[in-house]
């Protein structure tokens, strides 16, 4: 086919530039519509009295900020819970991904059935996984039953503040922790060996193998793994809801449980925006945290 | 006949065609009607009959009906409705139903109704139709109105050797507090506990429907008619202390944080409406139903609502109307009564309603449904629901702990509420 006129006069690299650019435009068209015209839009919802139910919109300024800040109780329990949720979930989830990840990789005898049985929650489905977790962990059934035969007097697990929380972040651990374990087992088995040899030439113990050759080579994918996880435990809805519906008194409604209610519950869209441009940047604020912490740890990434 | 008339006539024919079916669409409207309800559900299957009855007198009018989820139900209508693609009509529960009028988002279906002799709109009785309506305008129709019951396990009752509902009722002697020493009586004789929450909800769910009627019971409510919280008033702190001493105490109701199903027979009462009926269709064990137990005041019925709306904006807004009153009208509240419980007076009184059920006898239907009815007062409702229910909750949740102060925790909920039942 013959070209026409515009595209004949253009240089070759003008020509490989137009190529690029049509390639990536599916994906950009896609990006600016679905996901950078609803963040700026939340931005703008966000300064405005927006009722979903009846439509009345209204520009107020700040004053969701104000109320959220100086007079909402339940906005200060949310983001404590949100913080904490993500503080104990993320080390929970990345030491034991880590350690799955390095044990599994050995070469030993039955180690594709302990993949098979660490990958399988994460295939689970989230509603499966929250409702067998709510019988197991009744206030006298399930794994309180097996506890009272040693002894134990367990707690009600969802029904107290402190356990639920720990309920929560625990199920959710185990259900998402083999994902990362395969990300870790594929790091290591391309690690190169000579290192770790060269060190045990050396009288190198194994736990110092671990630590001085073994970890620092897997610094960059720690931290991807870390922004992601710290990012997924941010938005964990469907797993709280359908374990605890944010209770007992609001111990484990998290801020994005908190935006959804406010937002398909009270129907104030204003408001629920107004809560997702704090999620926004404190998602914002903990991955830039963790991109200049990768800089200055993964010495060997450039 | 020639190469040329044939062609003119092929032509003529396309043309007529052509014409015909532009016609029609002009003219063919299709009505979309969201509801809440299983796709495979009987239910629905009456329904699309009565579109196609409706279809079969106006040929320019289709009918699709749309079932969402219950829990997701209001949150989709909403969305559609903020996306410019409202549903032309469907159904409102009555918790929703004063933020939904005053939004001003429901068609008022008062002219078309009241105007026509044929649909007998005073054959409603005025208390079915408080929610729905503001001064002259009517927001909706109730289709039902359905009142809180008993159901018992009878084979739980007779393990633990003691009088059944019924038995109770005959001897005049079906109060709260039979209820409530029925129950421990079955916890200490079988390993079945002896209430259970409407749906199993109360800790993490709907505990509207479980409170209500034990709160009015006892005298009190959660908030009054003119909004005024009543959830500390003497007669509603007695009655949170009576559900809190069978959980805590008589431990004969199903505590937080324990799974057990009633339908599965895991417990000998629970509190529900017809509609769950349906689920003991194949029970192992056999069951009954019983009105709620007499209260401080005597009887003091509760019923929940549902009602048909037409959305403002849908753009067939007319032709909503008249289907509407199209099921709304005597003879299709009668056919709907099978499942729904009618707000007609009409068909209350006739024999329809109290067969309309296989699972139920006619005495049953006549003295625990139909005759709680008449007298039944709706579940709250109020336009902040939402936000109540937000500060509710976690407020509710300290008081299932063994040792909540009752008095402390419903006072810090009118606390929380007044503010917004006056908003």
């Amino acid at each position: 086919m013959q070209l026409t006129r515009p595209f004949r006069n253009m240089s070759l690299a003008q020509k490989d530039e137009l190529t690029g650019y049509l390639f990536v435009a599916p994906q950009m068209i896609g990006f600016f519509l679905f996901v950078l015209g609803p963040i700026l839009a939340i931005f703008l919802f966000s300064t405005q009295q927006r009722d979903l139910l009846s439509g009345v919109v209204k520009p107020i300024e700040f004053a969701n900020f104000d109320y959220m800040l100086k007079q909402d109780r339940i906005f200060p329990k949310v983001l404590i819970n949100s913080l904490t949720f993500t503080f104990w979930l993320v080390p929970l989830n990345i030491t034991l991904a880590l350690a799955l990840g390095l044990m599994l990789t050995r070469k030993m005898r039955g180690m594709i059935f302990f993949r098979t049985l660490f990958f399988a929650p994460v295939i689970t489905s989230t509603v499966a996984w929250a409702v067998v977790w709510r019988f197991l962990l009744q206030g006298d059934q399930g794994i309180n039953q097996i506890l009272a035969s040693v002894g134990i007097d367990g707690p009600n697990w969802l029904r107290e503040p402190d356990t639920a929380m720990f309920s929560v972040i625990i199920t959710r651990v185990i259900k998402t922790v083999g994902l990362n374990m395969v990300i870790f087992m594929s790091a290591i088995q391309n690690l190169p060996r000579e290192y770790e040899e060269a060190a045990e030439v050396d009288g190198a113990s194994p736990w110092q193998i671990l630590l001085r050759i073994t970890l620092p080579q897997l610094a960059p994918t720690i931290l991807v793994v870390m922004v992601i996880t710290v990012i997924g435990s941010l938005q964990v809805f469907d797993h709280i809801l359908l374990m605890t519906n944010g209770g007992p008194a609001n111990a484990t409604a998290v801020l994005i449980y908190y935006i959804w209610f406010q937002a398909f519950r009270v129907f104030d869209i204003g408001y629920a925006s107004a809560l997702a441009v704090v999620l926004f940047g404190i998602v914002l604020i903990a991955t830039a945290i963790q991109w200049v912490l990768r800089g200055r740890f993964s010495y060997n990434e450039h | 006949m020639s190469h040329k008339k044939y062609a003119l006539s092929v032509v003529f024919t396309l043309l007529f065609l052509a014409l015909t079916l532009t016609a029609n669409a002009q003219d063919t409207i299709n009505l979309r009607y969201t509801l809440w309800i299983a796709a495979d559900s009987p239910q629905l299957a009456l329904f699309n009959e009565m579109g196609a009855e409706y279809t079969a007198l106006n040929p320019n009018v289709t009918v699709t009906f749309e079932p969402i989820p219950f829990v997701d139900y209001q949150s989709d209508v909403t969305l559609q409705l903020a996306g410019n693609n409202p549903p032309d009509m469907g159904w409102i529960v009555e918790g929703a139903a004063r933020s939904w009028v005053e939004s001003g988002i429901l068609a008022d279906l008062g002219p078309a109704l009241k105007g026509s002799d044929e649909y007998n709109f005073a054959d409603f009785s005025e208390s079915s139709l408080g929610l729905w309506t503001e001064g002259e305008a009517v927001y909706g129709i109730p289709f039902s109105t359905s009142p809180f019951i008993v159901l018992y396990n009878s084979d739980l009752f007779a393990a633990a050797g003691i009088p059944t509902p019924a038995e109770l009722i005959a001897e005049d002697n079906w109060t709260w507090e039979t209820f409530a020493s029925s129950a421990k009586a079955i916890v200490d004789a079988t390993d079945a506990y002896g209430v259970q929450s409407v749906d199993a909800a109360l800790y993490t769910g709907n505990f509207w429907a479980t409170l209500i009627p034990i709160l009015r019971g006892f005298g009190g409510d959660a908030w009054t008619d003119d909004n005024v919280c009543a959830f500390n008033t003497p007669e509603s702190v007695a009655a949170l202390q009576y559900i809190h001493t069978m959980i805590f105490t008589d431990e004969s109701m199903v505590p937080p944080g324990t799974e057990v199903d009633f339908y599965a027979g895991g417990a000998a009462m629970t509190l529900g409406q017809l509609s769950r009926v349906n689920r003991l269709a194949d029970a192992s064990f056999e069951w009954s139903i019983a009105p709620l137990p007499k209260g401080a005041n005597g009887d003091q019925p509760v019923v929940g609502q549902a009602a048909m709306v037409v959305f403002n904006n849908g753009s067939n807004r007319e032709t909503a109307i008249d289907f509407l009153a199209f099921l709304t009208k005597e003879e299709n509240v009668a056919r709907l009564a099978a499942f729904f419980p009618p707000a007609r007076q009409s068909v209350l009184a006739s024999d329809v309603i109290i067969e309309s059920n296989p699972l139920i006898p006619a005495d049953l239907m006549q003295t625990v449904v139909v005759d709680q009815i008449q007298n039944g007062r709706v579940l709250p409702s109020s336009a902040q629901f939402p936000r109540i229910e937000l500060v509710t909750r976690p407020l509710l949740d300290e008081l299932w702990v063994a040792d909540a102060d009752v008095q402390l925790i419903a006072d810090s909920i009118c606390d929380s509420i007044t503010p917004l039942l006056n908003r």
